[in-house]
This record gives C-alpha cells, sequence and structure tokens, in this order.
C-alpha cells in the first residue's frame, strides 16, 4: 500500500514574502516557532485548521502551500 | 524553546533534585548526630525554591501551547499510563522477591516506594516530552 505523504512550499514562500522569519508566520498562524519548523521538514502534518491559516498568511490558497502526493 | 519543553526540562530538574534529597536523607540518617540532616533539607529546600523563583517566564506575546504541543503531551501522558502499570508490577514483585511471599516490610518504606513511582512517572512524562520535540527545538532562528 502506498504512504501518504503530504509536502509543502513553506520555506520558499516565507522567502518570497519579504524573508519572512519562522517566528513571524508562527505569530500569524498562532502556533509556536517549533511547529511551523516540523512542519518546514516534512516532520509533522497539521490539522486542516492550520493549514488554511498557513495558507491565509500567505495569501494564497491552500492547494499553492499543501501538496498531497503518494510515496510508494 | 517553547513553554512545553521548558516544563518538562523543569520538570526532569525538580525530579533529580527530589531524588537527591530522597537519596540524602538516606544516606544522612546513618550518619552520625553531629552532622545534622537538617543542613542538607535546608541547602536542597533552598536551591528547590530558588528554582521555582528563579523560573523564567514564558513571553505573553508567544503561543503557549498549538495542536501539535497537545498532541506531544497526549502521547506522553499514554507513554505515563503505560510505564505506570510497568511499576505497579515491579513495586509488587520486587518486594515478594527480597523478603518472600511471607515476609513484611516496614511501613515507613511504603511512602517512599509511592514516592519513588511518582517521580518515575513524572521523569518518564517529561523525557517522553523532550524526546518527541527531537532536536528541533534547538535549530537556530530563520
Amino acid at each position: 500500500m502506498p504512504k501518504s505523504e503530504i509536502s509543502n512550499q513553506i520555506r520558499r514562500l516565507r522567502f518570497e514574502n519579504g524573508e519572512m522569519t519562522q517566528q513571524q508566520l508562527a505569530d500569524k498562524a498562532g502556533v509556536t516557532r517549533q511547529t511551523i519548523l516540523a512542519i518546514e521538514a516534512d516532520k509533522y502534518s497539521p490539522s486542516l485548521t492550520l493549514a488554511f491559516r498557513i495558507a491565509k498568511a500567505f495569501g494564497l490558497p491552500l492547494e499553492e502551500v499543501f501538496q498531497y502526493g503518494e510515496k510508494k | 524553546m517553547n513553554k512545553t519543553q521548558k516544563d518538562a526540562l523543569f520538570s526532569i530538574t525538580m525530579s533529580a533534585l527530589l531524588l537527591a534529597m530522597v537519596v540524602t536523607i538516606a544516606v544522612v540518617a546513618k550518619l552520625p548526630r553531629s552532622l545534622s540532616w537538617f543542613w542538607f533539607l535546608l541547602t536542597y529546600g533552598i536551591i528547590g525554591l530558588s528554582l521555582v523563583f528563579l523560573r523564567k517566564r514564558q513571553s505573553p506575546v508567544e503561543v503557549d501551547l498549538d495542536e501539535r504541543d497537545k498532541l506531544i503531551k497526549r502521547r506522553a501522558m499514554l507513554t505515563c499510563y503505560f510505564s505506570l502499570w510497568g511499576f505497579f508490577i515491579a513495586t509488587c514483585t520486587i518486594p515478594w522477591l527480597i523478603v518472600g511471599p511471607e515476609g513484611s516490610i516496614p511501613v515507613c518504606v511504603l511512602p517512599v516506594i509511592l514516592l519513588g513511582v511518582f517521580i518515575t512517572v513524572m521523569l518518564v512524562n517529561s523525557v517522553a516530552i523532550l524526546i518527541q520535540y527531537g532536536r528541533g527545538g534547538k535549530h537556530a532562528k530563520e
């Protein structure tokens, strides 16, 4: 059975948005900096609510920030 | 380092201090009366209280607890639950093995066993939290 994987573009988007720091994004999304760090490193998959909040912080639709793929 | 990590580290420090205090009491109780255990207790008491009062406060701007922290805490509690059963089995079997099924232990040992289990569970909880955070908290700010 293929293993699901959620990837994200947070790191790239942060730098494209005036080199936003992890702390600034964390403050906008209402989470700790460690959580942003874990999401960026694909060590933690956020809830749907948090994923929407992060996308909103960048002013982008969800699918431009998070992508769902299948990994064998 | 966020609030949950700080709390876990604080718990480990306090547990280590408490264990040291228990060991000190056990050792000092066997020493001559000239070396009063009161001074040992006073020293540890002062260190413990200073840790409580000098504990670094979390910035009010920072988020205290988010969904990942809650998940980590829940997993740590689950680890505690299972470890508690392990300690329960250990506290039942170890005295059995030491004094035998017909043996007896002093009443004063029971609170020590309870305290030991309490401290150990607290340590398990804190270590489980820190392990789950891994090295993520040590990364440089970007």
